[in-house]
């Protein structure tokens, strides 16, 4: 393992070497608030920011994407023939990303990126990010992420993890990915191993203790998916809501898409958008038919899938990864910390 | 605790055992700080949940049409701008007068929870108020301040805080605001060129994803299907076109001409803080200036794009 | 209607209402002319144009 020390004064200019080869992303502040964007030349991430209101995940998986263009002029000849657009997938770096917003891309790939199918928007994406995380020293109240699976240093899905250490950054250089970045950074001051780890597991811990929202899900895998399913308080629980797609769009998990085909003139393009669950229309046959027709079955869904049908189906935890942000954008405050309870008790 | 908190306990568990209503929709205490939970209490014990603060923002009318298992009548907590929708939904029969009890909340406004986090850099942690001080915590620092100067901006000019329809009321009606200038907002972008217009309509919406939590806080959007969800025909597009965007903003508003009572709802829902009344601001004052109208206020009046008369204004015909 | 599409800076030359019988066969020709008068010295409309891509 390589630990890299890096000035803060000579952050700016590394990004600036690595722009060559990477498209960079990360936090800039837009009017009040945050959102992660790529960043123009010039441009730097704020990696003090407090948490972006959208995950990371549209780096990787937008929220609109061109999937596949026809031409539908019957005088040539490849008309009507679908064909996958062109797409820059040259190699791009997220900068500060929250580590659990990294190991949300794990939870991303369960669904994307499988033996048997291959998403290849996704997959091309994936393969062409590199994750720069920013290890969270002060974690907010909204943290619950060390109740689930992961944490403010959770290295899983990072090729870099920085540790902010006040005028500098230690770089934990976890992958080949990460050691490309970081070369072509031109940041190369190595230095003592045994001191960083120890500097880090301190600052871990305290990070760790800091945290003041937990979670139980202990219980949960001994329930029946039809005890939860039935249980009494879900009409309680989805009375206030509203039925936004709020909790799903700033959710760094959520991985469900809507494909559409638009056609003007004599070209045809097909993309995908996210979707939400809490929308009537997610689940509308075209016979008319409407399987979760109430907003109680909606409700429900969502947090069976995250807390209960996923952990399930996959046995990697639950489809949460402590972020928050759900709690926090929701207009009517359902807070699914609240909801684990009730399900978890 | 703010003052009425208990007042609408006790009126909500007197309504609820006498049998004057058989639910009392309300708000209780957030889980995060700034946060109320719109609730309904369905017995005495669940009463004490009830709570009132300044950030009960959102239009509990908004809850009315969902309500499909009530033999009884429906309680409902509302400040001046919820029970003008709830006329609104009796104009429209959406609703019975005769199956609500309405506990009126004379208002003093609700805050500008954005504004607020605001001053500070960290996270919020503790929010209470003492009549019109509010005083906000974070990690870091504290916050005394004035609730009148952080007051949501349609507060800022509401001048019906008093409930317009009720069977029992929280406290004494309060003092209305007086308003030298309602439309300051409207007017400056009237007095923009097309193209500026254009433009910042275009930067109002750049942030917006989609997630309709506008139109359904929103007690006017109660429409089975909306139409930006049909899909035979699929009126607009449901990418992030900024065209479509826009096309689901206009429309919203034009289908709220008349109809809004400026309650804020939809700007408190939204996660991008998107200020979406800019849209519903115009038609307020449109339906003010042509026809004297406000949205909401007498069950007996029909709106005015639901009547006609021979002095309706019709100078835009050519 | 005419007002908020002026509102968000659709130029209010473009818009217009108008009144007319199947029997007024020569207003509905002047209030065409007037209104493609209107509209040409505008010049081609680029907004709300979506942009397939």
């Amino acid at each position: 393992m390589k630990i890299i020390k890096i000035d803060k004064k000579e952050w700016e200019q590394g990004l600036d070497k690595s722009r060559k080869e990477y498209h960079l992303f990360g936090a800039v502040k837009d009017k009040d608030y945050y959102l992660i964007q790529a960043l123009g030349d010039k441009v730097y991430p704020d990696m003090e920011s407090s948490d972006t209101i959208l995950s990371p995940k549209s780096v990787i998986f937008p929220q609109t994407e061109k999937m596949l263009t026809a031409n539908l002029d019957e005088a040539q000849d490849n008309h009507h023939i679908m064909e996958r657009v062109e797409t820059d997938y040259s190699p791009r770096a997220v900068l500060g990303i929250k580590p659990y917003d990294a190991k949300a891309f794990k939870i991303l790939q369960l669904n994307f990126d499988t033996e048997e199918f291959k998403d290849p928007y996704f997959c091309d994406a994936y393969a062409a990010t590199t994750l720069v995380g920013l290890a969270v020293n002060n974690p907010g109240q909204f943290d619950f992420s060390t109740s689930v699976d992961t944490g403010p240093f959770d290295e899983t899905d990072l090729d870099v993890l920085l540790i902010d250490t006040g005028n500098e950054y230690l770089a934990k250089v976890i992958t080949d990915k990460g050691e490309n970045f970081i070369s072509k950074c031109g940041f190369d001051n190595q230095t003592d191993e045994k001191n960083a780890l120890e500097t880090i597991s301190k600052l871990k811990k305290k990070a760790e203790k800091a945290i003041v929202s937990t979670v139980s899900h202990d219980k949960l895998n001994g329930k029946t998916i039809l005890e939860l399913y039935n249980a009494p308080f879900w009409d309680d629980i989805a009375f206030s809501c509203i039925n936004c797609g709020t909790c799903t769009y700033v959710c760094p998990t959520c991985w469900c898409f809507d494909i559409q085909d638009e056609t003007k003139d004599k070209s045809c393009i097909r993309f995908r958008n996210w979707d939400t669950c809490m929308s009537r229309l997610f689940t509308e046959h075209a016979s008319g038919h409407n399987p979760r027709e109430g907003k109680t079955q909606r409700v429900r869904q969502r947090f069976m899938h995250k807390l209960k049908y996923f952990p399930d189906k996959y046995d990697q935890g639950l489809m949460c990864v402590g972020c928050g942000r759900c709690v926090k954008h929701c207009p009517v405050n359902i807070d699914i910390r609240e909801i684990c309870e009730q399900m978890n008790s | 605790m703010h003052t009425y908190t208990e007042k609408i306990q006790n009126l909500a568990k007197d309504v609820l055992k006498q049998g004057k209503a058989e639910m009392v929709i309300g708000f209780k205490q957030g889980t995060i700080p700034m946060a109320a939970n719109p609730f309904v209490a369905k017995n005495e014990n669940d009463a004490d949940n009830l709570i009132w603060s300044s950030t009960c923002g959102l239009n509990l009318a908004n809850y009315l049409p969902g309500i499909k298992k009530c033999e009884g009548k429906i309680g409902i907590i509302a400040k001046g701008c919820d029970s003008r929708n709830i006329v609104t939904h009796i104009v429209e029969n959406k609703i019975d007068r005769e199956k609500l009890y309405i506990i009126g909340l004379p208002c003093t406004g609700m805050v500008d929870k954005k504004q607020i986090a605001l001053l500070f850099d960290d996270e919020i942690t503790q929010f209470s108020e003492e009549g019109n001080t509010l005083i906000v915590k974070s990690e870091t620092k504290e916050e005394k301040i004035n609730k009148q100067e952080y007051l949501r901006s349609n507060c800022k000019t509401c001048t019906h805080r008093n409930p317009v329809i009720y069977d029992e009321l929280v406290s004494d009606l309060v003092e209305e605001q007086i308003i030298e200038d309602q439309f300051a907002d409207v007017k400056k972008i009237e007095a923009m060129s097309s193209e500026e217009k254009w433009d910042f309509f275009d930067k109002l919406t750049e942030d917006c994803i989609r997630c309709y939590a506008c139109r359904n806080a929103c007690p006017l959007c109660y429409c089975p299907t909306c139409f930006v969800d049909e899909s035979g025909p699929q009126w607009v597009g449901k990418g992030q076109n900024t065209d479509d965007i826009k096309t689901f903003h206009y429309l919203r508003a034009y289908h709220c001409a008349g109809r809004c009572t400026d309650c804020g709802a939809c700007e408190e829902a939204c996660p991008m803080d998107i200020k979406v009344r800019n849209f519903t601001r115009k038609l307020n004052k449109d339906s003010l200036e042509l026809f004297n109208w406000e949205a909401g206020l007498d069950i007996s009046q029909r709106p005015p794009l639901d009547t006609y008369q021979p002095d309706d204004p019709d100078d835009f015909i050519m | 209607m005419g007002n908020l599409l002026e509102h968000v800076g659709i130029e209010k030359e473009r818009v217009h209402f108008s009144w007319i019988s199947s029997a007024e066969a020569t207003k509905f020709v002047d209030v065409v002319k007037k209104i493609t008068e209107k509209v040409r010295a505008l010049g081609p409309n680029k907004k709300l144009k979506k942009q397939y891509n």
